[in-house]
């Protein structure tokens, strides 16, 4: 039943990784079999008061996760999964893209390694002591003062969130593909080829010549992410075969990138009225600007393909426990 | 302003909580001398007064099993997958001796009572 699902997603969301799925099946073998008993009881298909009364029973998803979560003294047990949590948030959201952009430029920016990079990364270190600091000191503040409230409050099962399928692709990003990639190919084929010259209300941009080798790239990318999204679009979920191809298509898609960010990508500009001067100032402020966002476009590439390896091994995961080849 | 009946309720909670946590490990090891899966286990102790709600039981038979007192398998029953506990040697030497110290307690507390 849904109600369940939404409720057994609930606790396994503040569970340990590692034993979440058992737990999970356990629970759950237990609150179908006392709805099995609740159905023998009444003579009837338990409804959905009758599985929110024993949901409710059983009690809130957070009270449920915490007593499988070793006992934590100075932040409790009722409030320990939040607040680790809080601290994931900080360390994915906060620390991780910091240290990532910092390990880019130090790798990729002569300038900025001669500018004493450690120096920066104590600024990190103090900077999440700081946090780590406040944010204990919150939930510490809260263990004493509000657990007691919010655990013994009631609460509505039916207000909990629809059970996601992870594994499913939403419909909006397959279609979003299918139509960027479809528009450049319509797009390459009626006016762009192996242009490099464009010109605007009298202006004309000049691009490099290795922009020619970029676009054909991107053409070829492009029609593989419209066969790919369009084969997404169908069957909704990650096989071994389209999850390589996804990791194939963004090495490539990244690796055009970063090499076009590394050349000068234009050559000229010239417009009416405008002195050449500020032309060619323009013209050296973007090629700067592609230089300098090199290394965070490396950075940017090299998650996209973590993420797809990760993918890669999930799905290889989920095939193999469910026996399927495919 | 907690009055003294507030407190005293609070007291008494703690204090049988104390008290029934020793009781239901004793229970679940002792009934486990058979193999049973967690809903026929609760069944089983709840129909001879103890009840123990799943957030009580699973987390202790997780933690038994972790101390080695138990072992499980998973075990489809009826078509549904069951996670089945039974005592382990380790553990039936446990509760031997844990009823040997209750047959004390209980003695000694009958004459100081």
């Amino acid at each position: 039943m849904e109600l369940i699902d939404r409720y057994l997603q609930a606790v396994k969301f503040w569970l340990p990784k590692a034993q979440r799925d058992d737990i999970i099946a356990e629970l759950s073998e237990d609150i179908r079999s006392q709805m099995e008993d609740k159905e023998a009881e009444l003579g009837r298909k338990a409804d959905a008061g009758d599985v929110g009364g024993i949901l409710r029973r059983c009690g809130h998803p957070i009270q449920v996760a915490q007593r499988y979560l070793p006992q934590e003294h100075l932040i409790g047990p009722s409030m320990f999964p939040i607040y680790k949590l809080t601290l994931k948030i900080v360390a994915v959201a906060y620390v991780l893209p910091w240290l990532f952009v910092w390990l880019g430029y130090v790798v990729f920016s002569a300038g900025y390694r001669a500018q004493n990079p450690i120096h920066h990364l104590g600024l990190l270190w103090q900077g999440v002591v700081g946090l780590v600091f406040a944010i204990t000191l919150v939930f510490a503040l809260a263990e004493r003062f509000m657990v007691k409230t919010w655990a013994q409050e009631d609460w509505d099962p039916r207000q909990l969130p629809p059970a996601p399928d992870t594994d499913q692709i939403p419909r909006a990003s397959s279609i979003l593909e299918l139509t960027i990639g479809i528009a450049f190919i319509v797009g390459w084929a009626i006016d762009l080829r192996f242009r490099t010259v464009f010109g605007f209300a009298g202006a004309t941009i000049t691009l490099a010549p290795v922009w020619r080798y970029f676009l054909c790239g991107l053409l070829l990318v492009s029609a593989v992410v419209v066969g790919l999204s369009a084969i997404n679009l169908i069957l909704r979920s990650w096989t071994r075969w389209t999850a390589r191809v996804r990791l194939a298509i963004d090495c490539i898609g990244s690796t055009l990138f970063c090499w076009l960010l590394k050349t000068a990508i234009v050559v000229e500009i010239t417009a009416p009225n405008v002195p050449p001067e500020k032309t060619l100032a323009v013209t050296h402020g973007i090629n700067l600007w592609a230089s300098r966002i090199f290394p965070a476009a490396v950075v940017l590439c090299l998650v996209i393909v973590v993420v797809d390896v990760r993918r890669i091994i999930r799905v290889k995961t989920t095939m193999e426990e469910s026996g399927s080849g495919t | 302003m907690t009055t003294s009946a507030e407190r005293n309720d609070g007291l008494y909670g703690q204090l049988r909580l104390e008290l029934r946590r020793g009781c239901l490990t004793m229970a679940v090891l002792g009934r486990l001398r058979t193999e049973q899966y967690g809903y026929t286990l609760r069944q089983t102790l709840a129909g001879l007064g103890l009840a123990i709600d799943e957030g009580t039981l699973y987390p202790l038979l997780r933690r038994l099993e972790t101390q080695g007192l138990l072992v499980s398998e998973w075990r489809e029953e009826e078509k549904r997958k069951k996670r089945f506990y039974r005592l382990s040697p380790e553990g039936k030497q446990i509760l031997k001796q844990l009823l040997a110290e209750w047959e004390g307690i209980n003695k000694a507390l009958n004459q100081i009572l």
